[in-house]
């Protein structure tokens, strides 16, 4: 297929049913919706379609988190709001901000009719199928506030047919069918708030921006890591003239908005004085710097060089000092401290230190440049950044990297091509979360399946040809890089079978993903960066 | 899709008189003349009509300079060749699948077989060339209404993907991912729990087929049938106890303990589970995928890409089948994959082949046997069709090959490698006349009307009667569908003389090869519908799992309808009352969210809305009342407790919703199965007075300036698809009262 030439085929080629002329007609069912726009009948296919899919999900493999939500269910509707954050009955304790809380408390009250069972404080490990369902249903009916967002950029972009292709790649996201749905966890509804804050920030409301910010912040705490870059983006085109005077009306207004957010949030405990239980609660420094299963950044290719290293000195007897504690350490798949056995240790202020310097190259580029675009990719990148050196990352993490670089992918080729090293790297990481056998096939057709239908026609769309050797080799050395994940999943699968589960060599498939997937997104921040500081905005 | 297209607008003004040999390119040459010839007719004769004249078609007719060529029509599909609802005054303006479309040689010459001898290209519908007259008439009035309507959104889910796909370049990648994401559901509706599932002492149907890979892999072939009958006894035909032989030893490689005799009984840990699941799956991608994608490429081969998809998207998702063996656990995409691939070989013309994929069907459960009526009698009609000579030396062939087969599959169980006596096990167990006239609640006629009359305990000791009446009333049944394609066969059959005549005309004229289709293949599906519906209906120990087999050849219509067609809404009332049917056995099952999910899915695949009104279309109005009483069926299941007195009352109601569609639909497709066998062998009181004056008959092979002198009847099939032209001209002679019967009913043949 001559991709080049397809590459400049007219983008009314592109337009869907609901752009031709006569077009945009919902049918009178589906009128209600219309507070989004017209929504097409191929938007409907997709939600009612992946809704069924997901019911056939109900069933599946769920992890802790389930159980963990469940408790949090009986936490906030049986006991007082006075205790909820010190209620040790499960080991599962709250430890999401209050308006999560509230929000569990809000979802208890239903569960308390359809089953009185789920909100029993002291039903550990209920699994019955009203449970199952009712949770399940949760997480879709949640995930609809993310699809409404995802509408309403549809709506306000530039480029419908090609903001629709990443519309739709978002709510179909691996990344949310496999933590959400099958994992078990809330994230279709946080993203959808931060990106209706986003879409605010768009069509430029930035005070509603800033306030959906602070409400996410108050779902969960994760949020944080691109709390900066609205912090200046807000502070420099909303309070502050082009000229670069502060407006005092507009940060008086800003402030006490987000003020009252929080007061909303924290207030009650500031009151009953659980301010510092809920805090420690909120963020407890007693982990270490890789999570079980490496997420794949900075710190795995480091620790992974330790391992190597560790080798290293012990079979060619170099005079090194080993740290003794550190050859038990790590790649055991063991909770707590990483403890390097060659390289120095890290501790939690160096990986502070890092993310602040790397957060503020991006924030001083913001600052000179507060456009809508700027910000995207500052926020992408901050959250980039906190992701690749940050203490104790999980890997689900990198949603808050995938979802916001999504809205940039279809700028050009170049931001398309970090967009598909970072999302296939960034997926493949998710597929340790899912580890049975069934759940494996789906996870692995799935993500092939959503990778064909997004990728194949924004490529087509943006393909540019390289224009010089290097950019020649650089784009063949990606691809090659992209397929070796074939090969990757096959050792993945295939190895455990050939050495039957030997316990010495067990962390060597989850390693070698955690590495290989580091590297891609290793790459993948580095073009963003670049691609970032030299752009003229 | 074509090797045909490069072939045809070459070849178009070749030949005149001289005769081709009969190879495809030839029959394409004659078909693009025969289609030439036809439109150039009937172009003129609309814009009359459409002027309120009442021209006679013969002044029309011979107006027309025959050797002008003008661009071939598209042709519908085989499951639409004989919808001749325009004589029915069904309105189908809506169902036209290119008349937003351009007409060209590429469309036209569609014939996207998977079969290297497809001769379904030498024929031409009546239906076809009355659309190619609306196209004639005006597209800037029906097509508009048409791209409105799209865009409306009258189109399913399934069509939208479909067109996306291919706007965006990836055309070729339709059918690989529409079947792996079709894979992709069935394997999450494994997720869900199966029947039996966690029941001991007995389990369920999933521990049978578990059980079954157990005894075979353990026990010498001989003790297959007497086994431990209590404990899941085989009772499926021998190809299934060779599977799961197979399936056993597969399993048994990978993890022994799973099919340990007796230990294993009412294993069910996730590997095997697993296991299980996966086996069912493979069967399907093998056996039942395969089979869809021949159907819609035998079958649909002259529809456009995007219909064909869109139709291989409508049967790979189909509920019923779905939840039952992914869900409930069965293997019955064996076989009616098997079935459809027989019928796809009869489409193509194999029919020795299609005779073994049937048996292998019976094989591998006795069930196929619903269809046995109507295949067998096709293969009668058939043979009837060709005429005494090649008909009886197929006849022979065709009870050789069958009986072959069947003595094959049942090798193990015949003398030379086990005693006489052996053959009479399977055999028992395979009929179970002995368990009653009906077990569960079943939509049948007898779980119906022992609501009022309490069979059961009227002949409690007289079951013969009630055995033999079931047996008489599914004879009954399916006779109106045995009765039109054996006399629909003997109405088109090639007569002697005509062969005779033709092979003067022309020596390449050679008579029709027992391997060319018959006109009488459109009834087929009708057919497969009456019998087995009327089968599921009347006959003795069904289970409310069977619809599935009357539902395969519902929906195999129904993939090929458009979205305002009888049919489309029949079928798609059919399918959703046939899952609606088995709710109590997946309620039971624990698949009551597959329940929901696929059907859902299913419904807004192939764009059907029952609750949007159609007023003046009685299968409209219909599915909006059942639909509301079956949803409202529900949440009263929801809410309320039946009484202590009647705990079987939902069950009941759902008997007493389903029954009266399914028996409304197995008369509308007898119905059907009249009007399209009268559309091909005409109406049944006519005889024909001379065949000499068989004018009409065109031959595929005249060449358009031929066009009328050489009666080449019968040949091909051509007669029977040419009615509509035949009817339309080169009847002067005629009076005029029988020209209105003709132009108003357009199905008669002779003249």
């Amino acid at each position: 297929m001559n991709t080049v030439k397809q590459s400049h085929s007219s983008p009314t080629d592109e337009l869907d049913d609901s752009q031709k002329p006569h077009a945009p007609k919902s049918t009178s069912a589906w009128t209600w919706l219309n507070f989004l726009g017209d929504v097409s009948q191929s938007e409907v296919d997709v939600l009612l379609l992946s809704t069924a899919f997901k019911f056939l999900l109900f069933p599946a493999y769920r992890s802790t988190d389930f159980e963990v939500h469940r408790n949090w269910l009986a936490i906030t509707h049986s006991l007082p709001i006075s205790q909820w954050y010190y209620d040790t009955t499960s080991e599962w304790t709250l430890d999401y901000p209050p308006f999560f809380a509230y929000f569990e408390s809000l979802m208890s009250i239903p569960a308390s009719f359809i089953d009185p069972k789920i909100v029993d404080l002291q039903n550990l490990q209920y699994d019955a199928w009203t449970v199952i369902a009712y949770q399940r249903l949760t997480v879709i009916i949640s995930e609809l506030v993310l699809g409404a967002a995802l509408l309403r950029f549809i709506r306000v972009s530039v480029d419908p047919s090609r903001q629709r292709i990443l519309s739709v790649s978002l709510f179909l996201h691996p990344g949310f069918l496999m933590i959400d749905h099958i994992h078990f966890q809330y994230n279709g509804f946080m993203f959808g708030i931060l990106l209706w804050s986003i879409l605010m920030a768009c069509e430029g409301r930035k005070l509603a921006s800033g306030i959906l910010f602070a409400v996410l912040l108050n779902f969960k705490h994760i949020y944080m890591y691109l709390a900066p870059a609205y912090f200046i983006y807000l502070l420099r085109s909303y309070c502050m003239s082009p000229a670069g005077a502060i407006i005092p009306t507009r940060f008086i207004s800003l402030a006490n908005s987000v003020l009252l957010v929080f007061l909303a949030s924290l207030g009650p405990f500031v009151l009953m004085g659980q301010l510092p239980q809920l805090l420690s609660r909120l963020f407890p420094f007693t982990r270490g710097l890789n999570h079980a299963y490496w997420a794949p950044n900075a710190w795995a290719l480091v620790t992974a060089a330790d391992r190597v290293l560790l080798q290293l000195v012990k079979h060619l007897d170099v005079g090194l000092v080993v740290n003794e504690s550190g050859i038990a350490s790590t790649s055991r798949g063991l909770v707590g401290d990483t403890v390097f056995a060659v390289i120095p240790n890290i501790k939690p202020i160096h990986t502070f230190i890092i993310t602040i310097i790397f957060q503020m190259v991006y924030l001083i580029k913001l600052w000179s440049a507060p456009t809508y675009k700027s910000f995207v990719a500052a926020l992408t990148l901050c959250g980039y950044a906190s992701y690749m050196f940050g203490w104790h990352v999980h890997e689900k993490a990198i949603l808050l990297v995938l979802v916001p670089l999504t809205l940039l992918a279809s700028e050009n080729y170049a931001y398309y091509k970090t967009f598909v090293i970072a999302s296939v790297a960034g997926i493949f990481s998710l597929f340790p979360l899912i580890f049975t056998p069934a759940e494996t096939l789906l996870k692995i057709v799935y993500s092939v399946i959503w990778g064909a239908m997004i990728l194949y026609p924004l490529h087509k769309q943006l393909y540019e040809f390289p224009s010089s050797l290097p950019w020649v080799l650089l784009e063949s050395f990606e691809n090659a890089y992209l397929y070796g994940f074939a090969f990757l999943q096959a050792f993945v699968t295939l190895f455990p079978l050939m050495t039957g589960g030997n316990p010495d060599t067990e962390f060597l498939p989850l390693m070698a993903t955690s590495v290989y997937c580091a590297m891609g997104l290793i790459w993948s921040f580095i073009r963003l960066s670049t691609l970032y500081i030299i752009e003229q905005y | 899709m074509d090797e045909a297209s490069d072939v045809m607008p070459s070849e178009l003004p070749v030949e005149r008189r001289q005769r081709h040999t009969r190879d495809r390119t030839a029959s394409l040459n004659s078909l693009s003349h025969f289609k030439s010839a036809s439109s150039k007719h009937i172009r003129p004769r609309s814009t009359l009509r459409n002027r309120g004249s009442n021209a006679s078609m013969k002044s029309v007719g011979s107006d027309t300079d025959h050797s002008e060529i003008i661009s071939p029509i598209p042709r519908r599909h085989l499951l639409q060749t004989s919808q001749s609802l325009h004589w029915l005054r069904v309105d189908t303006s809506s169902g036209d699948e290119w008349l937003n479309r351009g007409v060209s040689p590429v469309s036209a010459s569609s014939v996207g077989s998977v079969f290297p001898n497809n001769r379904m290209a030498n024929r031409l519908s009546f239906t076809a060339l009355m659309e190619h007259e609306r196209t004639a008439v005006g597209p800037s009035s029906t097509a508009d209404a048409r791209i409105l309507e799209d865009d409306q959104g009258t189109i399913g889910a399934g069509r939208r993907f479909v067109r996306w796909m291919h706007r965006n370049n990836m055309k070729n990648w339709v059918v690989p991912s529409a079947i792996v994401a079709s894979t992709l559901v069935k394997w999450c509706i494994g997720f869900g729990t199966y029947s039996g599932h966690n029941t001991p002492p007995i389990f369920g149907d999933y521990e049978a087929q578990r059980h079954w890979m157990e005894l075979t892999v353990h026990l010498p072939v001989r003790e297959w049938y007497t086994y431990d009958l209590q404990y899941w006894g085989l009772d499926y035909p021998p190809l299934t106890a060779y599977v799961s032989w197979l399936c056993g030893r597969i399993g048994s490689l990978i993890e022994p303990s799973w099919f340990t005799l007796q230990a294993s009984r009412g294993l069910e840990t996730g590997g095997s589970k697993l296991f299980m699941r996966a086996t069912v799956v493979i069967f399907d991608l093998l056996l039942y995928i395969p089979a869809l994608y021949t159907f819609v490429c035998a079958w649909q081969g002259t529809r456009s890409c995007r219909k064909r998809h869109a139709a291989l998207l409508t049967l790979l998702f189909h509920p019923a089948l779905l939840l039952i063996d992914f869900g409930h656990f069965q293997y019955n995409s064996v076989m009616l994959g098997l079935t459809l691939l027989a019928i796809n070989a009869f489409a193509a013309g194999h029919d020795l082949l299609g005779a073994i994929f049937f048996v292998l069907s019976l094989g591998f459960k006795q069930m196929a046997l619903y269809y046995a009526p109507a295949v067998g009698s096709y293969l009668i009609g058939k043979c009837i069709y060709l005429g005494p000579v090649h008909g009886t030396r197929l006849f022979l062939r065709l009870a050789l090959t069958t009986t072959l087969a069947f003595v094959i599959m049942f090798a193990p169980f015949l003398p030379p490698f086990s005693p006489l006596s052996t053959i009479a096990a399977p055999i028992i167990r395979i009929f179970p006349f002995g368990r009653g006239l009906f077990e569960d609640k079943v939509a049948n006629f007898w779980c119906f009307t022992n609501v009022l009359v309490k069979w059961k305990r009227i002949f409690a000791s007289r079951e013969g009667i009630l055995i033999k009446a079931s047996t008489g009333l599914t004879a009954l049944g399916f006779l109106p569908a045995v009765a039109a394609l054996i006399f629909g066969g003997y109405k088109t059959r090639l007569r002697k003389g005509a062969q005779n005549h033709s092979v003067d005309v022309s020596p390449s004229m050679a008579p029709a090869s027992p391997s060319s289709p018959t006109p009488i293949l459109p009834l087929l599906p009708y057919a497969l519908l009456t019998c087995s519906m009327s089968f599921f209906l009347f006959s003795f120990q069904v289970h409310e799992k069977t619809i599935l087999i009357p539902l395969l050849p519902l929906t195999l219509l129904l993939s090929g309808a458009a979205l305002t067609d009888d049919v489309f809404l029949w079928g798609a009332l059919g399918n959703n009352v046939g899952v609606f049917s088995m709710w109590p056995l997946l309620k039971k099952d624990g698949l009551g969210l597959q329940y929901l999910a696929m059907l859902i899915l299913w419904n807004r695949l192939i764009g059907y809305n029952p609750f949007k009104l159609r007023y003046g279309h009685f299968v409209g109005l219909l599915s909006s009342v059942v639909h509301t009483v079956i949803i409202i069926l529900h949440l009263l299941e929801l809410a309320v407790t039946p009484p202590a007195r009647y705990p079987d009352l939902f069950p009941v109601l759902n008997v007493l919703i389903c029954t009266p569609i399914f028996g409304l639909i197995w008369l509308w497709s007898i119905k059907r199965s009249v009007e399209v066998s009268w559309a091909i062998s005409g109406l049944p009181g006519k005889r024909e007075k001379e065949p000499s004056s068989t004018v009409s008959a065109i031959s595929t092979t005249s060449s358009s300036a031929t066009f009328g002198q050489s009666p080449m009847r019968g040949e091909m099939g051509v007669r029977a698809t040419s009615l509509g032209y035949a009817s339309g001209r080169g009847r002067g002679q005629a009076d005029a009262r029988r020209r209105a019967l003709v132009t108003s009913a357009g199905g008669d043949r002779e003249h």
